[in-house]
């Protein structure tokens, strides 16, 4: 079966400084099928929102291709709704505003613009919350608006940028739980940004380890954790067998990533 | 752990401050220290006049000021003066706005626009706009369009710079977020770059606002029949201190409604950011 999200060879050069030349990404090949959950994890710096921006058609790949469909990724991709991890929130529109946003680009028509955006403001527990602005709400507050408006534009993919990142331990937690009911229900092909080993556990259908700069997939693992799944899981045994199989691979990674900073030194 | 100790979500406003009472008590003293502030200075002043440490000629008691200001304003001629110069200035000002604040726009979206006006701007935002005034005579004469121009000439580059500067610093990532929910260019402009300027470019036609007071004071310092920099300049001419300093004091009190009113419009256009303004 065709793959909806795939990367083929992906290569990404940044210069930086003028005329040093960094490979965020290197001959990186992945794919993400319908319904599917990934997380790519891996430590800072490893290529990781590259890779997420390629998909999004942020930038464009220095060589290989990002596919959708088939069909390579030449633009911005509304097709590809992406959650950033500073929210991105309109802060002149009021929430209801924003979750429109997407439905308003899509020329639906005001009062079924309503009606739905009130629907997924719903779907995101913020009901009440409608005419607040997005500067009078918290953090955890803001990325649940962030999840809404896109998940109201109804994108194909979604693709989410350690959105949690910005986030307290327990707004994390809660979140997770909610886009873990969400994800569950609409069964949307997620590719999600991560670098906490327990978000891609409790989340993931399958985790993609990435190595260390030049980012390419270290490790593949088929996350079996049971579905419907609760935060609880981190409790099971098989939890725990998983995590240290997926922190081994990531150790050596950071070890690797040491080394090479103590010889350039 | 993952779970730990961690506060409930607020709502933003308000978490800071520590008792609602605590703070009106001190917007209170603040008031009042205020009025006293204001009432200490006046009777300082009126002992130093009236006990005849500074000779009238110097400086008028602010009795003798409030006799004066009471005779102009039962003439009328205090409001005349007021109502000319406001119009001055709100013509120029206008004007310069519309002008100056679509082309900012512009110059902040696209580059080769900016590179055209940059060695202008250069050349003309040294300039004070008293520097206009000659030529001002000599293209449009003594009326109400010199007036306007000074206003215009003084006011237009500052405009142009705060909306070209408000405009280039609306947030990549929000017009980045906008395309990635499918927006166009002409709805990244209307949706994204016009609401995510405005904040800027009124706070710099706030600014301007009372740059533009001072053009219409010295345009009509130099060549007036009419207005309160023509009132001043009269009252200089006649010996009659008292009267200067009702001009003066009639400045203040119009450029504070002005700025009164511009905050009334900022509230209004500006609903999101109430919650952040509404501390001060």
């Amino acid at each position: 079966m065709l793959p909806v999200l795939s990367a083929d060879r992906v290569t990404k050069e940044f210069v930086v400084g003028g005329r040093q030349r960094l490979v965020a990404v290197r001959d990186l090949s992945l794919a993400v099928h319908e319904g599917e959950f990934v997380c790519v994890v891996g430590a800072s710096g490893c290529g990781k929102s590259t890779l997420l921006n390629i998909f999004a058609g942020f930038i464009r790949p220095s060589s290989g291709r990002a596919l959708l469909h088939g069909e390579p990724i030449l633009g911005i991709e509304p097709r590809c709704g992406v959650v950033f991890q500073s929210y991105a929130l309109f802060p002149w529109k009021t929430v209801r505003g924003n979750v429109e946003f997407g439905l308003k680009m899509q020329g639906v028509p005001a009062a079924e613009r309503r009606r739905r955006a009130e629907q997924f403001i719903g779907l995101v527990k913020l009901s009440g919350f409608e005419d607040r602005y997005p500067g009078e709400l918290s953090g955890g507050m803001q990325q649940r608006v962030s999840l809404a408006r896109i998940l109201a534009a109804n994108p194909e993919v979604l693709l989410m940028d350690e959105p949690f990142g910005a986030l307290d331990a327990m707004t994390r937690q809660i979140l997770q739980e909610e886009l873990l009911r969400i994800h569950e229900h609409s069964r949307k092909t997620t590719l999600f940004i991560t670098h906490n080993i327990d978000e891609a556990l409790i989340l993931a259908d399958r985790i993609v380890v990435m190595s260390a700069r030049p980012g390419r997939v270290k490790a593949e693992l088929c996350n079996t954790l049971p579905r419907p799944r609760h935060i609880d899981i981190q409790l099971s045994p098989d939890y725990a067998r998983l995590k240290s199989t997926v922190w081994s691979h990531v150790e050596q990674e950071l070890l690797r990533q040491m080394e090479a900073a103590v010889s350039l030194a | 752990m993952t779970v730990t100790e961690s506060p409930s979500e607020p709502l933003g406003q308000a978490a800071a401050e520590a008792s609602p009472r605590w703070s009106w008590l001190r917007q209170r003293a603040g008031l009042a220290i205020k009025v006293l502030s204001v009432l200490a200075f006046l009777a300082l002043w009126t002992a130093s006049t009236e006990l005849g440490w500074v000779s009238p000629i110097f400086l008028p008691s602010p009795a003798a000021i409030a006799r004066q200001a009471d005779k102009l304003m039962h003439a009328g001629d205090l409001w005349e003066a007021i109502i000319a110069s406001s119009r001055r200035v709100f013509l120029g000002y206008a004007i310069a706005a519309a002008v100056a604040v679509p082309l900012g726009i512009v110059m902040g979206v696209w580059w080769p626009a900016k590179a055209v006006m940059d060695p202008f701007i250069s050349l003309l935002r040294p300039l004070p706009s008293i520097t206009w005034i000659p030529l001002s005579i000599l293209w449009l004469g003594i009326g109400e369009g010199q007036k306007t121009m000074i206003v215009f000439m003084g006011t237009w580059i500052y405009i142009l710079l705060y909306t070209v500067e408000s405009t280039k610093r609306v947030d990549p990532l929000l017009i980045r977020a906008a395309r990635n929910l499918g927006a166009s260019d002409l709805a990244i402009m209307r949706e994204v770059i016009l609401p995510g300027a405005l904040p800027g470019i009124i706070s710099g036609l706030k600014v301007t606002l009372a740059i533009s007071w001072s053009c219409v004071i010295s345009a009509e310092m130099v060549a007036a029949q009419t207005g309160l920099g023509a009132l001043i300049w009269f009252a200089k001419d006649w010996g009659n201190l008292a009267l200067v300093l009702v001009g003066m004091a009639g400045i203040s009190l119009t450029v504070l409604v002005a700025d009164a009113v511009a905050e009334r419009i900022e509230w209004l256009l500006l609903p999101w950011e109430r919650h952040r303004r509404g501390a001060t």
